[in-house]
């Protein structure tokens, strides 16, 4: 479980996260709001590249927030960015052992657990394809299979569907579904796409100006009157607007 | 493609190793030595640069640390020439390393800059107590002495000097291209892609930048400890400040992404002044070409003059025309 406790971070007076809590049960659980939720605020946070004023993250027993930013993924915790990081002079096999030369195990055991992560991700054929000639969706799987590589416990997705077609984005979709039956590890995704977010995340934690709006089933947050109000039903305005 | 460049560039540095220093006469020898000691100091730098994105505008005087540190263990002591060398590497792998702590905090112009006043604090040093010489005393400055610098019993007269050397600049080589190979190249590699990323994948980026700049420390020292034993004797005017921000624009305008980017770089450096003396120009002339060059670099050839040869090696490879050829041609 992952499990978000009064979660607080404040840029001087503005107040990006607001005391939010959330456990997240599912295998796969959704995070959305509209710009400037505090969506991104969140995941840096968990990833430690922002300090929280206030608050704990805590997975399978371990409090995220006391870790370096480096040792939380030597614990397992994986994430890909709104603008994928591939080294553009690096093949994509060495993207994938920039993650696992920092990790422990042999290289013999490593190798296995690259061409594992590639043979999920389907990078396997480019994985001597250097980052510079890839197009935007292998980047994305790329993407995947450095976030699947050495037994990770938690992966977050900074909107992944960001640029793919629906195609790829219906691919993608199948393959974070895939991702805790192959690793174990809980998911969050964060992502503009609602169909999406509908289709492959059970629970769903709404944000709005660093605000809890609601949690729950992903079908009944969608559906509920606050959300409309705060996330869909402005855009829609705005657009008719 | 790759294996076949290699081994022509292989080939053709075997040749040079063996062949100029026999064919090289009189004052050249010392000035392709010095060359070839300003050319792992450019590797160093060039190196930071690519790797990292990092500027460093002190290489020359840490090379003015590493021929302190020679001279003053040789004078001292009774150690063969390369524990000297290599306590001299050790040394300014460790200044770099020093150096490297602002860089956790700053990057671009500041971090260049901070790397400048620390090549001017060693300007200001070396300026006040001069290089050892022989005499007593922990400076070891002396007006009246010129003691013996002891080289390798291999490599005594000045041509066998210069091929030790070079085999020295082939090992910075290697040691550059291995990191690459392995995994603080990738960190680095992830580094200078963003830091976040670099910190999502495990990195621990202050000591990989600490790594690199001391890589880059050590590659200087030697070169300084190489020159140190090629001369005998140092001049604090050989590792002014400034001559430290002219290695770096020579770093670009010879191309850092290339390993033999830095010999022309080097060659740049100290050559091209020797020539023009030889041709009884005055050899300040030099600065002028050398912002000329720096100017074209920037402006038209990022990758410098290496990435222009390396381009159009490759395009006699692979037979088609240089853009230069197709232009000539219309």
């Amino acid at each position: 479980m992952i499990s978000m406790e009064n979660l607080t971070v404040r840029f001087g007076g503005v107040v990006a996260l607001d005391h939010i809590g959330a456990d997240f049960t599912a295998n796969v659980s959704g995070l959305i709001g509209p710009n400037g939720a505090g969506k991104t605020t969140t995941m840096n946070v968990i990833s430690g590249f922002l300090d929280a004023h206030n608050g704990h993250v805590i997975v399978d027993g371990a409090d995220l927030v006391k870790l370096p930013p480096h040792k939380r993924v030597h614990w397992g915790l994986r994430r890909s960015f709104q603008k994928e990081q591939i080294a553009n002079d690096l093949t994509v096999r060495e993207n994938l052992m920039a993650i696992t030369d920092h990790l422990h195990g042999s290289r013999a055991d490593k190798r296995a657990d690259l061409e594992r992560a590639a043979d999920f991700a389907g990078v396997t054929d480019i994985l001597g394809k250097m980052g510079r000639d890839l197009n935007t969706f292998e980047r994305r799987l790329t993407d995947v299979a450095r976030c699947v590589i050495g037994h990770p416990k938690m992966i977050m997705f900074d909107e992944p569907a960001g640029g793919l077609t629906p195609e790829e984005t219906e691919r993608l979709g199948d393959l974070i579904l895939g991702i805790h039956d192959l690793t174990g590890a809980k998911v969050l995704v964060i992502d503009h796409d609602v169909e999406l977010i509908e289709r492959i995340c059970a629970e769903t934690l709404v944000l709005d100006f660093g605000k809890r709006v609601a949690f729950g089933p992903t079908s009944d947050v969608l559906r509920d009157p606050a959300v409309q109000a705060a996330y869909l039903g402005i855009e829609v305005e705005e657009e008719h607007a | 493609m790759r294996s076949t460049s290699n081994t022509i560039w292989a080939v053709f540095g075997l040749a040079l190793i063996l062949l100029l220093p026999a064919f090289a006469g009189g004052q050249w020898v010392k000035i392709f030595t010095s060359t070839t000691t300003f050319a792992m100091a450019a590797a160093g730098a060039g190196f930071l640069y690519t790797r990292l994105g990092m500027v460093s505008l002190v290489q020359v005087g840490l090379m003015g640390v590493g021929g302190w540190v020679t001279l003053r263990l040789n004078h001292a002591f009774n150690f063969p020439f390369e524990i000297n060398l290599m306590v001299a590497g050790a040394v300014t792998m460790f200044l770099g390393n020093l150096i490297a702590l602002p860089a956790l905090r700053m990057r671009g112009l500041y971090l260049a800059l901070i790397t400048l006043m620390f090549a001017a604090g060693l300007d200001i040093v070396f300026t006040a107590k001069q290089f050892p010489n022989g005499a007593d005393g922990f400076w070891g400055v002396g007006t009246t002495f010129a003691a013996e610098m002891r080289r390798p019993i291999f490599a005594q007269s000045d041509a066998a000097y210069l091929r030790y050397t070079m085999l020295w600049l082939v090992i910075g080589f290697v040691l550059i291209e291995l990191h690459r190979r392995m995994a603080p190249g990738r960190a680095w590699a992830l580094i200078r892609k963003s830091e976040a990323a670099a910190l999502a994948s495990g990195v621990n980026v202050t000591l990989y930048k600490t790594w690199a700049f001391g890589l880059s420390g050590l590659l200087a020292g030697l070169g300084g400890g190489l020159l140190a034993g090629s001369l005998g004797l140092l001049d604090a005017a050989t590792f002014r400040a400034s001559e430290s921000v002219m290695l770096f624009a020579l770093v670009i305008v010879g191309g850092a992404r290339f390993w033999y980017g830095a010999v022309i770089s080097a060659v740049l450096f100290r050559v091209v002044p020797g020539l023009l003396n030889n041709w009884g120009v005055d050899a300040d002339l030099s600065l002028v070409i050398f912002g000329a060059a720096l100017l074209h670099a920037v402006m038209s050839a990022p990758d410098g003059l290496a990435g222009q040869i390396n381009g159009a090696v490759r395009a006699l490879f692979s037979g088609r025309k240089s853009p230069e050829n197709k232009g000539a041609k219309a």
